[in-house]
This record gives C-alpha cells, structure tokens and sequence, in this order.
C-alpha cells in the first residue's frame, strides 16, 4: 500500500526501519532484521529499508525490501545517489515498482568517506531533488530524456528534511525544491529538541505535504555523545546525556523509553506521522507508536 | 594551477628502478608554486638521487612544461643530453609529464619518462607558499554564475546542485569538519548579494556529454570536442 494513501486517509503514519544484514539473505535465511520487522508488523504502516547506511556495504535494499513484502510487511524502499548513476537509477525505480514496492525514499546519501569502503569512487551523478523529478517522470511514463516507457511506474515519493540545520532557511529552501520535484511526505531527521521541532514545524505548515518526526532511539549516554561528535546533522541535547547516565546500565531501556514516550508526546500533535529508528530496540515500537497515536489525537 | 604534491622518495626509486642515468625536467610554473617542480626542488632531487648513486644527465625546467611553445624550445637542444638518458624523470603535473614524452617522440626518441609527483586538483592558491584549494572540476558547464561565484560541483563533497544534504552541522562538510558546506557558504553570499531566489530555481541533472573525457579544445574556433 501507498503511503500516500494513509496520509490522505487522516490516518497518523507509524512507520520504522531496519538495516539489511552484511551478507547473503537467500531465501530469507540469516534475515535477523526481516524477524525484527515482522514483531512489529501490526504497530507500523511500513517499515524504510536503508541503503547501505553509513556508507557501509550491506545486502542491497531492494532485494531486503522484496523479503519485507514476501513476510507481509509494507517496505519504503531507500534509494541513494551515491552508488548509481542515473541509468542504474531509473532502471532501479522501475525493478522496484516491478517487484511490488509502492513506496520509495529518494536520498542524496552519506558520503563514502564516512563507510568501510571510504576509498570508492562517490558517483552522485544526480541529487535527490532531481531524484524526485526524475521518479516522478518516471510514474507519469517517460525517462528521464523523455523516452516513452512500456508502462509508468506507480510509486509513492518519500524525501528527507533535517530540521536540525542551521541555517534552517536553507533547508527549507531545498525542501520546496525537493515538494516541487515530486516529494509527497517527508520523514525528518532524528531531533531531539521538542522547541527546535516546533520551530522547524511552524515554518513549514503551510508547504501542504505530510510529515513523519524521526526519532532514533537514544540507547545509552555514550550513544548520545557519540551522535554529536560523529554524526553530522544531529545534536542530543546535554541534558539528555545527562539523563541516561543518570540511571544504571540496566536501566537505560526504560529511561530510553521514558525520553521516547516524553518527545512523542510533545511532538507528535505537531506532525501528520512517526518515523522510529529503533537500532535494535525494536521491541519498544508498539508501545511508542501507541503513545504517539494517543498523543496525535 | 595544477596543484601538484611530491611521491614519496622510495616510490620515485622504485619507478626509476633499472635506470642509472635520469635526465630530470621540473616545471617552473605550477610545480614551482606547489614547491614540487621548480628549478629549486629538481636540483634538490638530484642530489637525493646522486646519493642514491644515481648519475644526473641534465635539469631543465621549461617556464610551462606542459605547454609545448615553452617546453620544446628548452628540450629540444638538450636532444642529446635525452638521448644518452636512460630515464627521465618530471616533476610535473600529469599534462607535464605526458607533454615531456610527446616531445621527446617528436625528437624520435624513445626512452622512459616517469613522474615524480602527484597532481591532486585544479586549484588556486590561497596563502602563498602555505595553501591551494581546489577551485574547479572543468565540468564543461560552468555555473558560477547562479552560485555566487562559488563552485558546488568542486567545493561540495558530493557535488550536490540543488542545495545542501543533511549533513551539515555549523556550517561544515559531513565529511570532513575541517571543512566549510560549500551550500552554506552559497547560500550566505547569495543572501548577501540579493539573489537568493536564484537558488530556488530548479537545477536539472548535470549535462556530464560536456565533461566527457578525453577532450579537445580547439583553440582557434574556441570549440571542445
Ligand atoms: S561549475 Fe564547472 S567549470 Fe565552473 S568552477 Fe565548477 S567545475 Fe569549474
Ligand atoms: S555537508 Fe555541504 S559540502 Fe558537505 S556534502 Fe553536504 S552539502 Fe556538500
């Protein structure tokens, strides 16, 4: 099903995410993440599948994506720019659409430098606005030059926004670009600044397209602190840090999930959906996604 | 300029294996800037060389070693002094080193012609002496003119043309902190200038045909090819 369709169903969008294992899947063996996804399947409208996250090589996310479906899960199939060009890119598109994936999150993508194989050559021969153009051409029945195809694809176009940016205008301004090319719903950025959220949502009320707040689970105080020295685009507030160390090792779920439950509360009037990155704590989704709809209402 | 950085010593003798006696051609204009090429650095490699028991034939340094006007002026009378080499070794950017081996063919010589150096960019430099920043990638299709003067498909690690990725944060590069976004700094001189709706405009997927390489400039009709 298409996102899109929720959305205009009025319905409060759960979704989440999971990361392709490092290896062969066939026939769904060694597929921890798909069994991850599964326990949460009744929670969430869909569940992203990243592309080679972090720049780091992984099965792709098309095929996990395909195993999503085949276990009766909704995939958003991620598609980054770093890895094709823009032949592979549509090509890719088209696979997806053929193989029964109705929703795609068009990315720019980390930069190699940041992965395991930081000596490849980047190919970033489109950006993700194009990308969007380029699927939404795509959808309406021609490549990318104009050619006609045998048959449009028909998928439902996701973009990211990272409400953390300074100089936010900046972002903002590439937002619009990213709604013009085609965006119909935007997942954002992991924030963890209810004020700086609201601010961020304040501006772009009136862009009139749907919008998922991100929330990584905040796992550990050391978690905490390593986001703001090595992932570029996101702070975790000090107090925040401060929080989790306040609390035993064993304890860091529950205060992970008492910080989540606290964010969610704030934030999710405020926006038409969740996007949880749980890293693994899967298990905490059902009762976030529960306190997000309770809260949206 | 081509910015130019030295190869480690043992690589220049591992290239110059076999070979006793090297004829050396520096470049007296982007190599001398970069410190890698000039007439300074060429007479300091050969002595490194001669303590390596190397026998040194000649040093010559053309004012643009990879513009054949100045080049062939220089080699061509030390014919001779090629001739009774058994390598020569540039210390030149790669269009040096590849101008280098075309003249000494045109001198209906053939003989090993190695490099020294590495070219790392075009670039320009910034403090004399101490730094040169990558400026431009020759795209064939420049768009300065919409970006305040600022290049993103250089200065942008991903060459992004319709904004900035997410991963800035205080105005640096995700890849590398030390390191401005180059759309943040776009973006701030468009703002400065006014012109920021400039950037709003839809930028299409890059016409790469106009960089396809190998390409030739024909200098006279202005025309590439
Ligand atoms: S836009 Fe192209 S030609 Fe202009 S500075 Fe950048 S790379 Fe060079
Ligand atoms: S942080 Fe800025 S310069 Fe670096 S890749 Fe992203 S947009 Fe480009």
């Amino acid at each position: 099903m298409k996102l899109t369709q929720a959305f205009k169903n009025k319905e409060f969008v759960i979704t989440s995410e999971v990361g392709p294992v490092k290896g062969c899947a066939r026939n769904g063996h060694n597929a921890a993440f798909i069994a991850e996804a599964a326990t949460i399947k009744s929670y969430v409208h869909a569940i992203n599948v990243t592309d080679n996250q972090s720049a780091v090589m992984r099965l792709g996310s098309l095929a996990a994506s395909v195993l999503l479906k085949h276990a009766g899960l909704e995939p958003i199939y991620q598609l980054t720019c770093r890895d094709r060009n823009r032949i592979a890119l549509q090509s890719d598109l088209l696979s997806a659409c053929t193989l029964g994936i109705d929703n795609v999150l068009c990315l720019t993508g980390d930069h190699l430098k940041l992965g395991d194989h930081p000596t490849g050559k980047g190919v970033f021969d489109i950006d993700s606005v194009q990308l969007l153009d380029i699927a939404r051409g795509l959808n309406q029945g021609h490549d990318m030059m104009g050619n006609d195809l045998t048959a449009a694809s028909d998928l439902a176009l996701g973009a990211v926004v990272n409400p953390n940016f300074q100089p936010l205008d900046l972002q903002l301004l590439k937002m619009e670009k990213k709604i013009a090319a085609g965006a119909e719903f935007f997942q954002t950025q992991a924030v963890y600044d209810p004020k700086l959220f609201e601010a961020f949502v304040r501006k772009v009320e009136g862009f009139g397209v749907p919008i998922q707040f991100g929330l990584v689970l905040l796992k550990s105080p050391k978690m905490g602190k390593f986001m703001n020295e090595h992932v570029s685009g996101i702070k975790v507030p000090q107090a925040l840090i401060d929080e989790m160390a306040s609390v035993p090792e064993a304890g860091y779920k529950d205060k992970s999930l008492a910080i989540a439950t606290r964010l969610l509360k704030e934030i999710s009037p405020m926006v038409q959906g969740i996007h949880f990155m749980p890293l693994g704590w899967s298990d905490l989704v059902p009762q976030l996604a529960a306190t997000a709809q309770d809260a949206s209402r | 300029m081509i910015g130019t950085a030295k190869k480690p010593f043992d690589e220049i003798l591992a290239a110059l294996q076999g070979f006793q006696k090297i004829g050396m051609v520096g470049c007296d204009g982007c190599a001398k800037v970069c410190l890698t090429g000039g007439s300074d650095e060429v007479a300091a490699l050969a002595q490194e060389l001669k303590a390596q028991g190397k026998e040194i034939v000649f040093e010559a340094s053309p004012e643009r070693t990879c513009n054949m006007a100045k080049a062939k002026p220089i080699l061509d009378p030390l014919k001779d002094q090629i001739q009774a080499s058994d390598a020569l070794l540039v210390l030149g950017c790669g269009g040096a080193v590849q101008i280098t081996r075309y003249v000494t063919e045109t001198l209906g010589l053939t003989l090993p012609v190695k490099t020294g150096l590495n070219s790392v960019g075009h670039m320009d430099t910034t403090v004399p002496g101490t730094v040169a920043v990558e400026q431009c990638q020759e795209c064939g299709d420049c768009i300065l003119n919409d970006t305040g003067g600022i290049c993103p498909v250089t200065k942008c690690a991903k060459g992004l043309l319709n904004g900035p990725c997410g991963g800035s944060e205080d105005g640096k590069c995700e890849v590398d902190p030390a390191r401005d976004c180059a759309w943040v700094l776009i973006y701030n001189r468009m703002v400065a200038l006014g012109e920021v709706d400039t950037l709003k405009k839809f930028v299409g997927a890059k016409d790469y045909s106009k960089a396809a390489k190998p390409r030739t400039l024909y200098i006279k009709e202005g025309r590439v090819a």
